[in-house]
């Protein structure tokens, strides 16, 4: 089964990029401004060899990865800090539902004038961004934690460090993860835009670059770079999910008596 | 290519600027980077053509030879240079004279210090254009009455040269449609059909003609003769702090903008360091003109159209805002 969806999914990804190739040769539309995939390739190739764009490669990585990173361990500190914590969770529920809406796009300005054109710009709206999916998933998280169980580990007298451990955190987990795994999206997203738009240093200043250059087919072959980066990033959150709850029935799949 | 919009930046952070700029300009100048009599200054700026110079002047050693290192920070969007300068992240910037004025009438601390680019002046060979499709009925500005044009930026430099070549063309400026769209679009839009006309610079200008495009004016040159089209820029309180270091740019600079000009050929090879235009077009991109110093007849012609079309809130102060 396995094998055949497989070649399924070559045979479509195959036919789309044929369609790629003579949809513009055919002239069904201009060549100049989408240009057919072989010509995309090209350009791919001659900016694989180039060590600028190694460069921006590594600080678009950089951007995403730093933010991402902060993001997680804030959201999960600031979400189980709150849902243990008595009454700080009803305290700062509106506090958060009027800032979570704030798209991190809006802080572009903000951004330009607190860091300019500096990775800590691309910090500041990766970490907004993402910081709110890794947040909300843990106090989800912690809201599915069965009552059952945290009375039983009172009264076994487990202190709140212990039933975090050993109580909360497994439960939350599958929501840490999906928070996780959405906010390694969002991450991409957002650094992508911080460069392309302020012009931080890095893939999206090269698209950005090529546009203004008048370079369709380099632009597009960046375009397809940071298509692949989304992939692998989101490939790569799936593994780590799926490490990490190897233990739940989620991803292990009920037991069948 | 979208240096206008530091227009918009400049007006919308207008409030946040200022106050930014007073308790911040201090900080700005301890930031320089000083190292063996090597004073490290960043300059935002837009990756394009215009600001060749600044990096064959850093190639030629005019600015070291006075104790300068440029760090180029190419800010995409043009929305990042005005707040970006006034807030005391960059030291320079690169800005297009409408935007400045523009600031400037809204009180955002910006000084030009030296002169950035000019217009070719001559007609139908400038580095911007107003450009019509292949085939077009439009012959001429007068023509564009009732017809959707675009320019990169509403409100700003290139509406008030588009207006003027309208008017010069005996039309009536106010019945033209304009539409905002990035230059780099523009080729696209015009051959979809999707806008009439287009006002346009190098490189996207030199893309228009390679599909058959032609210009019906050169609307920089109907604005004022040897136009200067853009300056760099400092903010008020780093030009007072370190007047040393702006007077050494200045020179630095006039030096660049003077090689520049006599020495296209390296032009169009430092270009090639820093965007990605590919040879064929930037072999026949019209370049501008690099005069080393600003053109204040042509500055003055540029605020009495802009007033008139009543883009700034109070008039501009040129005494203040030029060199």
């Amino acid at each position: 089964m396995r094998g055949a969806n497989a070649a399924l999914g070559a045979a479509g990804l195959a036919a789309f990029l044929a369609l790629g190739e003579a949809v513009p040769r055919l002239g069904l539309i201009k060549e100049d401004y989408f240009p057919p995939t072989s010509r995309i390739a090209k350009a791919l190739g001659t900016e694989l060899a180039d060590h600028a764009f190694w460069t921006a490669l590594g600080d678009t990585l950089t951007g995403w990865a730093l933010g991402l990173a902060i993001a997680v361990s804030a959201g999960i500190l600031v979400g189980v800090v709150i849902s243990v914590v008595p009454h700080l969770r009803e305290a700062t529920a509106s506090t958060i539902e009027f800032l979570r809406p704030i798209p991190s796009v809006a802080l572009i300005p903000l951004a330009v004038l607190l860091y300019g054109t500096e990775l800590r710009s691309v910090l500041l709206l990766v970490v907004y961004a993402s910081f709110w999916q890794v947040l909300i998933q843990v106090m989800y998280g912690v809201q599915d934690v069965d009552p059952v169980a945290d009375e039983t580990a009172r009264s076994y007298g487990l202190g709140t460090w212990a039933r975090v451990r050993h109580v909360l955190w497994p439960t939350a987990l599958p929501y840490v993860m999906t928070g996780v795994r959405l906010a390694a999206a969002v991450a991409l997203i957002l650094t992508i835009t911080a460069e392309l738009v302020i012009g931080a240093p890095g893939l999206g200043a090269r698209i950005a670059l090529a546009e203004t250059s008048q370079a369709v087919p380099e632009m597009y072959a960046l375009i397809v770079v940071t298509g692949l980066l989304g992939l692998l990033i989101n490939v790569g959150a799936r593994t780590v999910e799926r490490r990490a709850l190897a233990w739940h029935q989620s991803v292990r799949g009920e037991v069948t008596v | 290519m979208r240096r206008l919009l530091a227009v918009l930046a400049a007006g919308a952070f207008l409030v946040a600027a200022s106050a930014c700029g007073s308790s911040d300009g201090g900080g700005a100048s301890d930031k320089n980077a000083s190292s063996g009599g090597i004073t490290t200054v960043k300059v935002g700026i837009i990756p394009i053509v215009d600001v060749a110079p600044l990096y064959l002047g850093q190639e030629k050693g005019f600015y070291s030879k006075r104790g300068l290192k440029l760090s180029m920070t190419t800010a995409q969007g043009g929305a990042a240079i005005v707040p970006g300068v006034v807030s005391g992240q960059f030291q320079f910037g690169f800005s297009n004279m409408t935007s400045l004025m523009i600031a400037q009438s809204n009180s955002v601390p910006v000084k030009a210090i030296a002169n950035g680019v000019a217009s070719t002046g001559v007609s139908g060979k400038d580095f911007g254009a107003i450009t019509v499709k292949k085939g077009s009925s439009i012959k001429s500005a007068k023509d564009l009455e009732g017809k959707k044009v675009a320019v990169n930026t509403l409100k700003n430099i290139n509406e008030t040269a588009v207006r003027e070549s309208v008017r010069k063309a005996g039309g009536d400026a106010s019945k033209v449609k304009f539409v905002e769209l990035a230059f780099d679009q523009m080729p696209a839009a015009l051959d979809s059909g999707q806008i009439d006309a287009a006002m346009v610079v190098e490189p996207a200008l030199a893309t228009v003609k390679s599909q058959g495009g032609t210009e019906i004016a050169s609307s920089l040159v109907d604005v004022a003769k040897d136009l200067t089209v853009a300056m760099y820029f400092t903010s008020t309180q780093y030009a007072q702090k370190n007047p040393d270091l702006v007077k050494k740019f200045q020179e630095a600079t006039a030096d660049s903008l003077a090689y520049a000009d006599a020495h296209p050929d390296e032009v169009r090879q430092v270009v090639t360091t820093y965007t990605k235009i590919p040879t064929a077009v930037l072999a026949k991109v019209t370049l501008p003109k690099w005069p080393a110093e600003p053109n204040r007849a042509s500055i003055e012609a540029l605020e009495k159209l802009g007033e008139q079309d009543g883009l700034f809130k109070s008039t501009p102060d040129l005494d203040k805002l030029l060199p």
